[in-house]
């Protein structure tokens, strides 16, 4: 067993787990946040798609251990309390969301990909957003969404 | 932006789901609970000589490990009941579940489900559709004729169910067809494919005295709450399925699965038991794989380009078990017709057995295979009588008034206004580099008229809840019913809050299945909120001292027909009723009825030959085809639905954008592979490549609005499935012109595309 701190969202956690234990794991079950969702645990789908540091990374495929000590972002870390990130509110408001399984690590990967190009071309985006698989969507109200948040957000 | 704040969005279940909020099976933790792990057979088809769960049973923290010996003997399944929860004597394909186990953490389940001795003795694979079908092949079910099934299909050793669809009769069709100018006959093959939403599904039961609750990732719980009480021997009240959020479906969540197994676990464990499926068991053990297909179409022509004639011949790949696949020969029949006028049509289909993963509803079952084979052969058709490819369809495709291929007169369509819209749209007929062509196609789709039920209520403060059984599976059909309910009473969908996926609380629907949710709960929900209406306006005319007649339900108050300020709030008149008679309506409205078609002549009938409120589009794909690769790139797709009156245009458009992908996934890259052994070969998603963003192309959308009659509300049709239909056609017959032949397999992988660019090569260097 590994005692590790992890900070997530800004708030610290001590946690005792398996140093073998991936970090989506123990976002879901030790820190109890939910949101990060499992759609391959094989590095495939982006669905488990946190921050770490600010770089997007599938949580599936990093051990949790390797965490400790830089800054993880979750969903559940972008909205400024009852305020959506410009992200959640297009994503909403323009169509982006259907059974919301893929949402939250396609929300993750758009902000990163926003922090490091604020003003994305559309083949940027798609290029961007390509380790995220969505089944519901054919990916247009997604990339009208980022779209937008882009111009919001600048 | 506060999330109150945000600018009118319809869907009530967003917030959740953009924030992490929202919980999906997965999600669920109870007290105590133990997780499941399902050890399957491994092996295509064996009959069992043992299974010894012993040792799994000693392993320290396994609670329970189950197998056929621990639940009712019986056969279960829609129309033809052929399978049990566990393997029992016989396993029939390789996702087949032997054993199940519940222990105190997943590597302890996963170490006693890999302990569970299993003994067999190899049988012969039935692997492929014709051999299947030859005499003295192999049986998948030896004892099939013992069978208790419902209604009249024939049935023979490995066809499962047979129907055909005739107009005419078949001496007319040959008579025809031996008289027609000109004949083109050819076969088309498609492999299986997968629904794949991105949520695995996942299974939490608990139970409490004689009575279960199971947390499901179902698309239809009715239906999952009914394949419990079948194979647990349970009433109905003693079983409540609960489906929070559901991640996707696409038709592979519909049925029931694995619900009876996990609520066996947890009876016999005496805690809550949760399965959660990786996504290989999401790939290799759902009865819902899409089917294979083997389809065989002679058209005869007339020398004005008119159709004369066609004959058919269908193999649909039932796989090892019959799910809810007893009608699709007949669907399937109906698709490789095609929507045009024939005077003279027949087609044998049948349900075939194999060794392979149990075929099911995927998003519009048959059709995109069935419109594949049809239109592909359509633009052979009209490449033989020298016409081009849309004046053709303009020619023989069916409009309002017309005739089709089971002699249903069809009243107002917009099918060919679709085809108008759509090539209009791409552009059709302008030029183009010689790599890349625009490839037309047209399809069709049934709506589905059934029973379901809503309750709608205002409580005291006039803020409104809709109960309701309909099921929610990302598409917004439930989410919809928010602006019916909000229509009828003059208030706003954000005044309403829905409570769904609960068959312990809501009346009973279908569920997330044939496009049937807005069609038949809209109808409960306008029903309901109708009954409301009533007592609002008797309120308001007692006290604005008028007549109920000249109330008027609007912007949040009643009043009086000609003098808006002569009002009342709702929330007024929810405070008053709340004394006494509640706002309280109710809804299950009588569904609109199937069409009759005189003397139609179609065997083994499944109710699927006459369709209601067929929906109707036009695909229009511009492609471009890397030669040297075989590799395919869709640049850009218009669309054209005649889906009737379009009541929530986002959702709509969300709708068609995700059939068309799932569409281009299935003309290209998606197809089932399997070994010798009868195993699937591709089982994981870095083999089986759904469509990325960086392959998505623009989509653009027109809907041809007619408002139906005998359909939804407001003249609603349905719309999920529709566009899944003839996207991978249009991609095929644009792939055709590039190539100079069709790609007659589907998937239309870039191998295959290649393979036939050279054939062509090869054929020109013959002649040249
Ligand atoms: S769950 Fe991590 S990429 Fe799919
Ligand atoms: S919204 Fe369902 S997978 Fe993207």
């Amino acid at each position: 067993m590994h005692h590790m701190n992890l900070d997530v969202n800004g708030m610290s956690y001590p946690i005792t787990a398996d140093a073998s234990r991936n970090l989506l794991s123990v976002l879901r079950n030790e820190v109890g946040l939910t949101g990060t969702k499992e759609g391959c645990d094989d590095c495939e789908c982006g669905a488990c798609m946190v921050l770490l540091d600010g770089q997007p990374v599938n949580s599936c495929s990093y051990l949790a251990a390797q965490a400790e000590g830089r800054a993880v972002t979750t969903i559940e870390g972008l909205a400024d309390g009852d305020d959506l990130h410009p992200l959640q509110a297009k994503m909403l408001e323009l169509g982006g969301v259907q059974c919301g399984f893929c949402t939250p690590g396609m929300i993750m990967s758009a902000k990163a990909l926003l922090d490091r190009n604020p003003e994305p071309s559309e083949e940027e985006i798609r290029i961007g957003l390509s380790g995220n698989l969505c089944r519901c969507t054919g990916y247009a109200k997604i990339l009208a969404a980022v779209g937008e948040a882009a111009v919001e957000i600048r | 932006m506060a999330i109150t704040d945000t600018p009118r969005f319809v869907r009530a279940d967003g917030p959740d789901k953009v924030t992490g909020s929202g919980r999906y099976v997965a999600d669920l933790t109870l007290t105590g609970m133990l997780t499941a792990k399902l050890r399957y057979a491994g092996i295509a088809h064996a009959r069992i000589i043992k299974i010894d769960v012993s040792a799994a049973k000693a392993i320290p923290g396994v609670f329970s490990v189950l197998t056929a010996d621990d639940v009712p003997d019986l056969r279960y399944s829609p129309v033809v009941p052929d399978r049990h929860l566990f393997a029992k004597d016989t396993v029939r394909f390789e996702g087949e579940v032997i054993a199940a186990v519940a222990a105190i953490n997943a590597e302890v389940a996963q170490q006693a489900a890999d302990a569970v001795v299993f003994e067999y003795e190899e049988l012969p694979i039935v692997a492929d559709l014709e051999a299947a079908l030859a005499p003295g092949a192999p049986l998948v079910h030896e004892d099939w004729e013992s069978y208790d099934v419902t209604g009249d299909t024939p049935r023979d050793r490995n066809v499962a169910t047979f129907s055909s669809i005739t107009k005419g009769t078949k001496e007319g069709v040959d008579a025809a067809l031996a008289a027609a100018d000109i004949v083109v006959k050819q076969r088309y093959v498609a492999d299986g494919s997968h629904a794949a939403p991105i949520e695995p599904r996942g299974v939490v039961a608990q139970w409490e005295g004689n009575k279960v609750t199971i947390w499901t990732s179902t698309q239809v719980p009715f239906d999952a709450r009914n394949g419990v009480c079948e194979t647990l021997q349970m009433p109905s009240n003693r079983v409540r399925i609960i489906v929070p959020h559901l991640g996707g479906g696409f038709g592979g969540k519909c049925g029931f699965h694995f619900e009876a197994h996990i609520a066996a676990l947890a009876k016999a464990s005496k805690r809550p038991v949760k399965l959660v499926f990786s996504r290989e068991e999401e790939f290799l053990a759902p009865d819902r794989r899409r089917e294979s297909m083997i389809i065989d179409l002679e058209t005869g022509l007339n020398a004005d380009g008119t159709i004369a004639a066609r004959r058919g011949w269908v193999a649909v790949e039932n796989g090892a078990y019959t799910a809810d696949s007893a009608f699709f020969p007949q669907l399937a029949a109906m698709h490789v017709a095609g929507p045009y006028k024939i005077p003279f049509v027949h087609i044998d289909s049948s349900l075939v057995y194999t060794n392979h993963q149990p075929s099911g509803s995927v998003r519009a079952p048959t059709a995109p295979q069935g419109c594949w084979a049809c239109e592909t052969h359509t633009d052979e058709l009209a490449k033989a009588v020298g016409m081009d490819s849309v004046a053709f369809r303009k020619l023989n495709a069916i409009d309002t008034g017309d005739e089709g291929v089971v002699g249903q007169v069809y009243g107002e369509i917009g099918l060919q206004q679709c085809l108008d819209t759509a090539t209009e749209m791409a552009g059709y007929g302008q030029d183009l580099p010689d790599d890349e062509a625009i490839g037309v196609a047209l399809g069709w789709w049934p709506s589905f008229p059934g029973a379901s039920g809503a309750f709608v209520r205002l409580d005291a403060d006039g803020a409104g809840q809709i109960v309701t059984g309909a099921q929610e599976c990302g598409t917004g059909a439930v989410m919809t019913l928010r602006q019916l309910a909000a229509d009828e009473l003059g208030m706003d969908p954000e005044d309403f809050e829905i409570i769904y996926q609960d068959t312990g609380v809501a009346p009973y629907d279908t569920g997330a299945t044939g496009s049937q949710t807005l069609l038949n709960n809209g109808r409960a929900v306008v029903a309901a909120s109708e009954q409301i209406a009533e007592q609002l306006k008797d309120h308001a005319a007692n006290m604005l001292e008028a007549a109920a007649g000249d109330i008027v339900l609007a912007n949040g108050t009643a009043h009086v027909a000609g003098s808006p300020d002569k009002s009342v709030s709702i929330a007024e008149l929810a405070e008053v009723a709340a004394g006494g008679q509640m706002l309280i309506g109710k809804g299950s409205p009588v569904p609109p009825e199937y069409p009759e078609i005189p003397g139609m002549n179609c065997v083994g009938d499944q109710g699927v030959a006459a369709w209601a409120a067929p929906q109707f589009s036009c695909h229009a794909v511009r492609v471009r085809l890397d030669r040297d690769t075989g590799v395919a790139r869709v640049l850009a797709i218009a669309c054209a639905h005649d889906s009737g009156t379009i009541i929530n245009e986002i959702a709509a458009h969300g709708q068609v954008e995700g059939g068309v992908l799932m569409g281009i996934g299935q003309a290209l890259t998606e197809g089932t592979v399997y070994g010798e052994d009868g195993r699937q070969q591709n089982p994981a998603l870095l083999e089986y490549k759904l469509q990325t963003f960086a392959d998505a192309p623009p989509i653009s959308t027109a809907f041809i609005q007619i408002a139906t009659a005998e359909a939804g509300p407001r003249g609603a049709k349905g719309l999920a499935e529709a566009p899944n239909v003839p996207t991978a056609a249009a991609i095929s017959n644009a792939l055709a012109k590039i190539v100079g032949q069709p790609i007659r397999q589907l998937p239309m992988t870039a191998e295959r595309v290649w393979e036939a660019t050279l054939s062509i090569a090869d054929d020109s260097g013959e002649t040249a």
